[in-house]
């Protein structure tokens, strides 16, 4: 079976390890360490699923939680889970994943038909309009719209998993293993701080498990491996990967949600249970969120085989996945050049890098001309081509305030359009209990304004979105969490 | 979820408490010789500060007995807990 986008080399998968499992009932093959999504990719799989209303192709967009389209229907019988993201589904041997909200097949959707209708069904138009004559609901409208609306289906035996809840208290308890994260774990584990480190992700490094930047001369995940080593030397650190923060209360308590045994599958002998729930209280609470990046807005921006840059990116770097093999990249920012050269030097073709900023530079900028990848600044794509999947992009000048275009349309062709149009910052969690927000008009985003009481937030969730300044601020919030909590130098 | 100090059994989390409302609010030793207005106010009228606010909690799954808190209903940061009785520390009812 070959993984016809799967690069020669690179990525943290077990290439020793190959794993098979099922889309949509064709047999496809990953390597351990791939998400579900990652798998697909290598396959060359885009197409994933269809959207709520037009059923208009939906293709796989972000490389983690942020992916709106990737829902699936993963293994069958009362085991069986809907509508989980293929971006945070980890690969086991034997996986059988389903697309929701498609009938007869993904490929081929009856109701794509709407699709063509799509200007006579306005945005309030729903389903439940289909009311009259009333005898008509039940037998008719009824199991109708059921199958062409909603999305996975429940399953209907009990449920044979069994699961745990549990209640922990501690001296600080960090949300995000990223860089920020990491090194306010370590700096508060060092003082002999009681620490809770969780992140969604199976594994630690946040951002640097999906880039090749550099920390100490060394690549970032080996600084992170080491730091994670020394955490797992301290006793009184717990560490938990797979396990999400769902809710910051008042007083410095945190819902987590612990995944013990989904990764390794309903047939895995481990007699652990399947989930974890923990409920935390913490003296002080340091969020290191990260920030998400946000796509840019033009038509036709929905095709499968669109993509955030940084997905892009961890897709090239941390599975060893190319989601493409002709490239363009669309930006409003410099960190879309990375992802430019990460393509490049993996040998997928970059077309074209098209920044909307008349002039761009810098560092990465730099990079990209010396490797006589063509720049178009002050240009902007206006509309993209294909059925299933992407087939180029058309694009043309901006005006010199940014609000119009003119002159002739380009097109290019690609199958990869990466776009980035800037980073949020995710402050879910600091809202949680009431926390205040600010616009920050320098990268156009929401920032948390006061921190909560007995909370601190570092890294790219308040807008320091470099390597350095997280890693900085991870260590100082550590040490002032610690120190509040108790534990001073 | 709060985090209470049960003046007697110590730091609890909210779920074992109960609500009793305003605090220090005395019942007139002699009724009959308020008017409707005066009853009304003792009977229904209640603060509703945005800022400190003096309550009562009971410790319904401990100790079950009543204490005050001193709440910011703007933050919910607890400012002081005290038995029933005492004074309110920094003197403001």
């Amino acid at each position: 079976m070959s993984q016809s986008h799967r690069l020669k080399s690179g990525g943290r998968v077990d290439r020793n390890q190959p794993l098979t499992f099922t889309f949509n009932g064709r047999t496809l093959q990953g390597y351990a360490g791939d998400t579900l999504a990652s798998a697909l990719l290598a396959n060359g799989v885009s197409l994933v699923g269809r959207s709520f209303k037009l059923h208009r192709p939906r293709g796989i967009v972000g490389a983690s939680a942020e992916d709106p389209n990737s829902l699936v229907q993963v293994g069958r019988g009362a085991a069986t889970i809907p509508n989980l993201r293929a971006t945070q589904t980890e690969l086991y041997e034997g996986m059988e994943a389903r697309s929701v909200n498609c009938w007869p097949s993904v490929k081929f959707d009856v109701s794509a038909v709407n699709g063509l209708f799509a200007s006579l069904l306005p945005a309030g138009f729903y389903y439940k309009t289909f009311k009259w004559p009333k005898s008509f609901w039940d037998r008719v409208y009824e199991p109708r719209i059921r199958k062409a609306a909603g999305f996975g289906k429940a399953p209907t035996g009990p449920d044979p998993d069994r699961y745990d809840k549990k209640n922990s208290h501690c001296d600080v308890i960090i949300v995000g293993g990223g860089p920020a994260g990491v090194a306010a774990a370590l700096e508060a584990g060092r003082r002999g701080a009681r620490v809770i480190l969780c992140d969604e992700q199976p594994g630690f490094g946040g951002s640097l498990r999906g880039s090749r930047e550099f920390l100490d001369g060394k690549p970032g995940m080996e600084w992170i491996d080491a730091a994670i080593a020394e955490l797992e030397g301290l006793p009184e650190v717990t560490l938990l990967p797979r396990t999400t923060a769902f809710g910051h209360y008042h007083h410095g308590f945190v819902s987590l949600l612990e995944r013990v045994t989904d990764h390794l599958g309903p047939t895995s002998p481990d007699a652990r249970p399947r989930q974890r729930q923990w409920r935390v209280r913490a003296r002080q609470v340091v969020l290191a969120t990260g920030a998400l990046e946000r796509p840019l807005v033009f038509c036709h921006n929905d095709r499968p085989g669109i993509m955030t840059a940084s997905a892009v990116s961890t897709y090239v770097n941390k599975y060893g996945v190319a989601p493409g093999r002709s490239a363009v990249v669309f930006t409003n920012n410099d960190s879309a050049y990375q992802t430019a050269l990460d393509l490049d030097d993996n040998g997928v073709r970059v077309e074209a890098v098209i920044d909307v900023r008349p002039e761009p530079e810098g560092v990465l900028v730099d990079r990209v001309r010396k490797e006589r990848i063509r720049i178009l600044a002050g240009h902007a794509v206006v509309d993209t081509e294909g059925g299933q999947h992407v087939r180029g992009v058309k694009v043309m000048q901006l005006n010199a305030r940014g609000d119009g275009v003119y002159g002739d349309v380009e097109r290019i062709d690609c199958d990869l359009l990466c776009s980035s149009g800037g980073w949020n910052p995710v402050i879910h969690l600091h809202s949680h209990p009431g926390g205040r927000m600010r616009y920050e008009e320098s990268f156009a985003a929401f920032v948390p304004d006061q921190p909560v009481p007995n909370t601190y937030n570092a890294g790219a969730c308040i807008g320091n979105f470099a390597l350095g300044g997280c890693l900085t601020e991870g260590f100082s919030a550590g040490a002032t969490a610690a120190a509040a909590a108790g534990f001073g130098t | 979820m709060l985090y209470i100090q049960c003046p007697w059994c110590g730091w609890r989390d909210e779920t074992e408490f109960g609500y009793g409302g305003e605090a220090h609010i005395e019942r007139p030793k002699d009724p009959d010789a308020l008017t409707d207005a005066e009853w009304a106010d003792y009977l229904f009228l209640r603060t509703n500060p945005r800022g400190l606010h003096h309550e009562r909690w009971v410790h319904t799954a401990g100790c079950r007995r009543w204490f005050n808190a001193i709440r910011d209903t703007e933050t919910y940061e607890f400012k002081a807990f005290y038995r029933m009785g005492e004074e309110p520390p920094g003197g403001e009812k």
